[in-house]
């Protein structure tokens, strides 16, 4: 019914996708599998008419067909519910439902009607609100069903759900699945992207798997095994091992600088333990969005613990702001850095200068001198290749803005430096450069903790790997349990499904 | 990137593109270029201005405007704005003629009580805006409102008092009868803003809160402490500009420098400064101020009635408001 064939998409220098393709018949539910970044969501977002493929056909019923936008994919009779919900939280419910296909009576919106419509939808998704209240208002599990529902509600003959479930509880999962069933009885196609495999083997007829931008194969889901599934998501087949858990460490030599106990933060952080050691480097893996960012962020004190404790050089840490963390020695370095880090219309001088101004007396004497000086010195240091000191700093490259950026804070000697995914959308000799940076500080006794989304950098530079899965510690991996395959397992949380499993 | 700006301004060849590209890199020179043009039309137009009472006239009024317009960079460049320095101008010019009536020796009070005043303005409009998270316009307008009315509760709306004949001397009396003895107080207060901003930790990071508060915030900076000391910044200039605009008018009715509000802001948006934050320069502002107080020269000497003199004016400062704002010409 579908197909798309021999798709490309680059942004910049980054491919998102290469030669991608896959197909779905009528009444057919296709899974859409891969890792953090193998392009699954831009797949989603080309049939979406968001992105525009650079080149590549799209056939719908023998025919080819143009989506150059969101109007040209709905005409087509596409339906999206996205994974960062399309909904407008200052908007009520019945009218996010309805935007855009509002029911019409002489010209005029039949109130009548439309009111029925939502509260019918809202009974068959279980869906427990009113349809006057504001959006912003609801769970995010709610807002999540919503943004099915109102794909669902406009009649689509094909629907893209992408990772709707990632915020679900096991109930809704369950209505979602039924409907599901429902609109594939009725002949209603659907490609369905999740990170969790159960729900793979629940719910899907065929599987598409994408790895690094490319489509690796298609077929039955009832022809694959699990492990099948991860080693064409990974290319590594993922070991089983009960194993897999914290064991007693030996680093009682060592001075402990973060001792992170019971931490939870909602709604995705729900019980996380992690140490981390002097002059260690501390990995965090696992699936986009299971908690790595927010206790990162907690660590710095960006964040505010809902319950547990957080013991920095062995006090029970109050930070306020970030701020308090930065003065008593710790650095962040995010991965966002258009949205986190950087300062783009400020010169690059003071772009690397901007940790130091944080620091000392507001209104003691500052030269130009000491800054320029203080700048140039972690431009010839870090290798960052500028024009001048004086330009923009959106002047640089991106890999070279990321060195900047890890340049402010090794400038600043850190006890503790925290990275969330520095290397995202980094080029791989700049990333190159940062790693051997951060293994220098490192091996002259700075503390590091960074999460990655890609496993092999992780693999590469972590010492000890936690794996969060679903805001929990799925596993912690050191000396020769660190492997690549454990580290797939455990980030799938397939030693939990398994258990689950098992329990059913 | 300078050689690919070059290129792109050189591909360019239409021609309001390319005003507006010099005017978007170099806003402080333009500013001079500006009040350049002003001057040249006013003394072609009327001959008889250039003469030396007139341009002393000009640099008293510049030095007025120059100050609340410190104060006004100093919240554009965080973030913000701040409508409320000419209430506190007016209100400070109050207390000063009211507490001075003429007679010399109440100084010291006097500036102690406007500073008072300025700071505790500054710290509302601050908090209110930053912590609370009211929008500035509405917030330091409506606080405004409180200071005007207020002053009425004071005077009952009457004129009352002089400055006293010392402090008048200092902003009237001409040093070889060119030089007015403001630019002492010009002295003072330029340096020290210049300080602010571009030789203290405070300055550097005023402009990184303004351009990225996010990362300011996880770079270590206390963002809302910053932004509320420019507010104080702010409340602190303009508590003192009253001062000396006393002096200057030597009587003081409620509202007198109301419009410096407006006109501080639109000095310092000419000087260059964004309503985006994170860029701009004091010496753009003064220069903003000089083509304020010089536009409104130039029209004084066409001998027109005053609204449509007064609705001249602000065609014109739209028109160049525009020249300033239409968008980031250069980069993607």
């Amino acid at each position: 019914m579908l197909e798309m064939r021999g798709i490309h998409k680059r942004f910049g220098a980054v491919v998102a996708l290469n030669d991608a393709s896959l197909s779905v018949n009528e009444g057919e539910i296709l899974a859409l599998a891969g890792s953090n970044g193998s392009g699954k969501s831009t797949m989603i977002k080309v049939l979406a008419g968001l992105v525009a493929p650079n080149s590549g056909k799209i056939f719908f019923d023998g025919k080819e067909v143009a989506i150059h936008s969101g109007t040209d994919s709905v005409k087509e009779g596409i339906a999206t519910a996205f994974q960062d919900l399309s909904l407008i939280p200052t908007m009520s419910v019945q009218d996010n439902i309805l935007l855009g296909c509002e029911p019409k009576k002489n010209g005029f919106v039949d109130e009548k009607k439309a009111r029925k419509i939502v509260l019918e939808l809202l009974e068959k998704f279980h869906i427990d609100c009113d349809p006057d209240d504001y959006v912003q208002t609801l769970m995010p599990s709610t807002q999540s069903m919503l943004e099915v529902a109102k794909a669902v509600y406009r009649k689509p003959k094909i629907l893209l759900l992408d990772e709707v479930t990632a915020s679900l509880h096991y109930d809704e999962i369950e209505t979602l699945f039924g409907i599901m069933r429902e609109l594939k009885a009725e002949g209603v196609s659907m490609i369905y992207v999740t990170h969790r495999m159960n729900e793979i083997f629940q719910i899907c007829d065929t599987i598409t798997i994408m790895r690094s931008s490319n489509t690796v194969i298609s077929g039955k889901v009832s022809d694959f095994s699990l492990d099948d599934i991860v080693y064409y998501m990974t290319g590594a087949r993922p070991e089983h091992s009960d194993t897999v858990a914290e064991k007693a460490e030996d680093f009682a030599d060592r001075e402990l600088v973060v001792d992170v106990k019971d931490l939870a933060i909602a709604p995705k952080v729900k019980d996380i333990s992690m140490k981390a050691y002097k002059g260690e480097i501390v990995g965090i893996g696992g699936l986009e969005g299971q908690g790595q960012s927010e206790v990162i962020r907690a660590i710095l004190g960006a964040v505010k613990p809902e319950g547990g404790s957080i013991d920095y050089l062995g006090k029970k840490t109050k930070f306020k702001a970030p701020a308090d963390g930065v003065k008593a020695g710790i650095g962040f370095i995010s991965g966002e850095r258009n949205v986190e880090a950087m300062f783009p219309i400020r010169p690059i001088s003071e772009n690397i200068f901007a940790g130091n101004s944080a620091k000392n007396r507001m209104f003691k004497f500052l030269t130009k001198k000491e800054v320029r000086k203080f700048s140039q010195d972690a431009v010839d240091k870090y290798n960052i290749k500028i024009g001048k000191l004086k330009d923009p700093a959106s002047s640089l490259s991106g890999g070279n803005q990321q060195k900047l950026v890890v340049a402010r804070w090794i400038a600043m000697k850190p006890n503790l430096l925290l990275l969330d995914d520095p290397t995202k959308g980094v080029d791989i000799h700049s990333r190159q450069e940062i790693h051997d940076i951060i293994r220098e500080c490192a091996a002259n006794g700075m503390t590091v903790i960074i999460s990655a989304s890609d496993t092999e950098e992780l693999m590469n530079i972590s010492e000890r790997i936690y794996v969060f899965y679903e805001g929990k510690v799925a596993a912690m991996l050191a000396g020769p349990e660190k492997t690549q395959e454990r580290l797939v397992s455990a980030m799938m949380g397939i030693n939990e499904n398994k258990k689950e499993e098992l329990a059913e | 990137m300078s050689n690919k700006s070059t290129m792109e301004f050189q591909s360019n060849k239409d021609f309001f593109s390319r005003v507006n590209l010099f005017v978007q890199t170099h806003t402080a020179l333009m500013a001079v270029i500006i009040a350049a043009i002003l001057f040249a039309a006013t003394i072609i137009i009327n001959p008889r201005s250039l003469n030396l009472v007139a341009i002393g006239n000009i640099v008293l009024l510049t030095v007025i405007l120059s100050i609340p317009a410190a104060g006004q960079t100093l919240v554009l460049i965080g973030g913000g704005m701040d409508f409320g320095v000419g209430a506190v101008m007016s209100a400070t010019a109050i207390l000063t003629t009211y507490t001075m009536r003429g007679e010399n020796g109440h100084f010291l009070p006097v500036l102690l009580i406007s500073i008072a005043i300025g700071v505790v303005v500054g710290f509302v409009n601050g908090f209110c805006s930053v912590k609370i998270g009211l929008p500035a316009m509405i917030v330091t307008m409506a606080i405004a409102n409180i200071v005007t009315r207020l002053q009425y509760i004071l005077t009952q709306g009457v004129l009352s008092g002089t400055a006293s004949p010392l402090l008048a001397s200092t902003v009237k009396f001409k040093i070889g009868g060119v030089i007015p003895h403001v630019a002492v107080y010009a002295l003072i207060i330029w340096p020290l803003v210049f300080y602010i901003l571009n030789k203290s930790r405070f300055g550097k990071q005023l402009y990184l809160v303004g351009n990225n508060p996010t990362a300011a915030k996880l770079t270590g900076i206390k963002v809302d402490k910053v932004r509320i000391i420019s507010y104080i910044f702010s409340g602190v200039l303009a508590a003192f500009a009253g001062i000396i605009g006393a002096a200057y008018m030597s009587t003081a009715r409620c509202q007198i420098f109301d419009g410096y509000a407006y006109d501080s802001l639109i000095a310092t948006i000419i000087g260059g400064t964004t309503f985006a934050g994170g860029s701009g320069s004091y010496a753009g502002s003064i220069a903003g101020s000089l083509v304020m107080v010089l536009l409104s020269n130039l029209l004084t000497s066409l001998n027109l009635a005053s609204p449509i003199r007064n609705v001249l004016n602000a065609v014109i400062l739209v028109l160049l408001l525009m020249l300033y704002n239409r968008g980031k010409a250069v980069r993607q």
